[in-house]
């Protein structure tokens, strides 16, 4: 039985399988995120969590555990290879009758470090295989929360953190650019199903869950997920900055699925991303130049993004 | 002009109930009859036979299991550690740096008590390219929580795969457990092997079934390595700790109860030749083990009162039972192929080994480390030259030092 997608926020299912027993800080988005996600997964889901803020901070400390179904640790580098071995062994036990056959979902949850670090390889490798119900999340909170804010491959242009403080000399932080993880999943010929979200519209993220899930092979979603630590913002402002990161166009919505590209959502009018800067204090050193040079980076890429669209297939929209 | 030569297909003469094997394919061999369900290989000499026959195998149908090829050892090792955790049967391997780029993989599945077994044919550490045999991958791993054992041959090879299915699935120990199969010497040499046969293996190896597998049907596991050190950090080790205690009795069992199946019996921990009223010994592992017999064996002939010792277990380390063979011994050496470099009295981890487990006897032998480092195959004369050594020991001259580099070209300084 394949799941079914969510037609209504007013009727989505009370359960949850990512509840309380967490110590994450107040407005952290990545466990929002694993709440939607583990919510659409249902219970038949085996969670699988490289180490990162979602490893570290959800539970363990006082022998506690958020987690309502079977949830294992992998090593940082480990998120491709654990997902992997679980549902081989799955596979396996099911194909040599020594476990009963049934749909099993596994789900990898890995921060950017995990994922479009360390672990980039294992998680190639992964996407290279063909087995079904295993889902990549990608939970980008774009900086290694969990040590103390270093700049990851997915730390945008422009932002402070602890490796890429400003400086007197070096005065715009992070000057590398960020690396889109769903573009790198979309490049592997076996992937069935790719897609961005956010933790807003909460909806979008819960079935494009259910729709990787379905999709018969490997899949990979990456989540933009505000971090208040990393990223000076205020806890209430999580959502908003997920909402204003969609309406800014700096963070594109957007699925691939059996080979064809689609856009989620266009915003329209576009908003300037000052507005979703403004309420970062990584950003806060940028002078309005550095903005307005982030804001043409986004004008720039957009209309590749609306080309993509039109063709169904992908085409590389950076430019700068 | 290229000139021809026509390919003359070696000649093996099989003894009926036997098959000319090399441990490589003997091994692969094992993991078929122990009916593994995830294979995970990643290349990388000499070990690499073994995944290549197991792989030949699976495209003709011959069992049925996963085989993931990795992008990396790091993966391999997470691939089964996860694969075994959710309750399948694994297999896995690798040499040298191979090994040591899964390292922080091989740490979670000692400390995840996940019965992985995998082989590591052992290689030199690493200028690349040096296929050589040395222990210095292999030994890196002796305190993670690894059982490990140690073939002479590649009959041995074989056996010693199965038993350790059922030694680390025993849920007495639930510990992973590799096999060290001195490269080249046993995984690329071809001998006679009674193949393992698997109605016997299924009756010897029961089912693999772990507690609390990742798995819904077990409910919400959560199963975590990292809990704050004040809670059940010390905890954990001690458990594991004991579980090495309790392998020495399953170990024990297995191999009995492996000999009444199969008929070939194996001392478990320790087989000692000649030691009765031996005055001298050298101990050792692994194949060469055959080469220091066959020496000890012609020295005996002209009244030398020496004998061996193979030790087939490396963790968990039979240092009782070792100590008895030795307490009467005048002098003893250890032939080694691992080696630490500024370690106590410049030797190498195993001659640690032998000198804890003797330190506490009244009367021991004189310990001498015989060391065979870098790859360069050593020979029956440097085997020889090691007992000579002992012998003058014994005859009261003091050594002038605690190791000796037998096959070291130039002055052993």
């Amino acid at each position: 039985m394949s799941l079914e997608e969510f037609r209504n926020i007013k009727k989505l299912p009370s359960e949850d399988y990512y509840t309380a027993g967490h110590r994450t800080c107040a407005g952290c988005g990545p466990a929002l995120a694993y709440r939607l996600v583990a919510k659409a997964a249902g219970p038949n889901t085996i969670l699988i969590g490289p180490t990162g803020c979602m490893y570290v901070a959800n539970a363990h400390q006082f022998l506690t555990s958020p987690y309502a179904v079977p949830w294992y640790h992998t090593q940082l580098g480990g998120g491709g290879a654990a997902g992997i071995g679980t549902a081989a062994a799955l596979r396996a036990l099911m194909e040599k009758k020594k476990r009963k056959k049934e749909e099993i979902n596994v789900i990898v949850f890995g921060g950017d470090g995990a994922m479009a670090d360390i672990g980039l390889s294992g998680l190639s490798m992964g996407l290279s295989y063909d087995f079904e119900r295993l889902l990549y999340i990608v939970y980008d909170n774009e900086a290694y929360a969990n040590t103390g804010i270093q700049a990851s491959s997915t730390t945008p242009w422009g932002a402070t953190t602890t490796f890429t403080p400003e400086g007197s000399l070096k005065r715009i932080g992070n000057e590398r650019y960020k690396k889109n993880m769903a573009l790198f999943a979309a490049s592997h010929p076996n992937i069935k199903y790719v897609a961005t979200a956010t933790l807003y519209p909460p909806l979008d993220l819960m079935n494009k869950v259910v729709r990787a899930l379905n999709s018969g092979g490997p899949s990979l979603i990456n989540i933009l997920t505000p971090c208040p630590k990393g990223w000076f913002s205020e806890p209430s402002d999580t959502v908003i900055l997920s909402r204003l990161a969609v309406e800014t166009g700096l963070w594109i919505l957007w699925e691939y699925s059996e080979g064809r590209f689609k856009l989620n959502y266009r915003p329209n009018p576009r908003r300037h991303v000052k507005e979703y800067l403004r309420l970062q204090g990584r950003f806060s050193h940028l002078d309005p130049e550095d903005i307005e040079r982030i804001e043409k980076m986004v004008e720039e890429e957009w209309p590749y993004w609306e080309e993509s669209d039109k063709i169904g297939k992908i085409i590389i929209p950076f430019i700068h | 002009m290229c000139a021809r030569t026509e390919l003359i297909p070696p000649v093996s003469k099989e003894k009926p109930g036997y098959k000319v094997w090399n441990g490589a394919r003997a091994i692969a061999e094992a993991v078929k009859v122990a009916d593994v369900d995830v294979i995970s290989a990643y290349p990388i000499r000499p070990y690499t036979g073994i995944m290549n026959a197991l792989a030949k195998m699976l495209a003709d149908g011959e069992f049925k299991a996963e085989i993931i090829i990795a992008d990396s050892e790091h993966s391999q090792f997470e691939i089964v550690k996860h694969a075994s955790a959710t309750g399948a049967r694994t297999f896995v391997g690798s040499s040298g740096v191979g090994l040591l780029y899964a390292f922080e993989a091989v740490t979670a599945t000692g400390l995840g008590s996940v019965p992985v077994v995998g082989v590591i044919g052992t290689r030199a550490l690493d200028d690349p390219g040096n296929f050589g045999m040395e222990w210095t991958d292999i030994m890196t791993t002796r305190d993670l929580g690894w059982l490990i054992s140690w073939p002479r041959d590649v009959q041995e090879a074989t056996d010693m795969t199965i038993v350790a299915y059922r030694v680390a699935e025993d849920k007495r120990v639930l510990q992973p457990h590799f096999i060290a199969v001195d490269g080249a010497a046993i995984t690329h040499v071809s001998a006679p092997v009674i193949p393992p046969d698997k109605e016997t293996v299924a009756e010897f190896l029961p089912p693999y079934d772990p507690p609390y597998r990742i798995d819904p049907e077990e409910g919400a596991v959560t199963k975590a390595m990292h809990i704050a050190p004040s809670l059940i950090g010390t905890e954990q080790r001690k458990v594991i700790d004991y579980s090495f205690k309790r392998s020495m009795d399953v170990i024990v069992e297995a191999w009995n109860d492996f000999s009444k199946y199969t008929g070939r019996k194996y001392p478990p921990f320790i087989e000692s030749k000649n030691m009765e009223n031996a005055e001298i010994a050298l101990i050792g592992m692994g194949a060469y083990m055959k080469d220091v017999e066959f020496v000890a064996e012609n020295l005996r002939k002209e009244g030398i009162k020496i004998g061996t010792v193979r030790l087939r277990y490396l963790r968990p380390f039979p240092a009782e039972e070792l100590s008895k063979i030795l307490e009467d011994v005048q002098s003893a050496g250890v032939i080694e192929f691992a080696f630490s470099y500024g370690s106590p009295y410049r030797t190498g981890p195993l001659y640690h080994e032998l000198a804890t487990s003797l330190y506490h006897l009244d009367k021991r032998p004189k310990l001498l480390d015989f060391l065979f480092l870098g790859g360069r195959e050593p020979r029956t004369e440097h085997f020889k030259k090691a007992a000579e050594k002992l012998i003058d020991i014994k005859n009261g001259n003091l050594p002038e030092k605690r190791a000796y580099w037998l096959t070291l070209r130039g002055e052993d300084i």
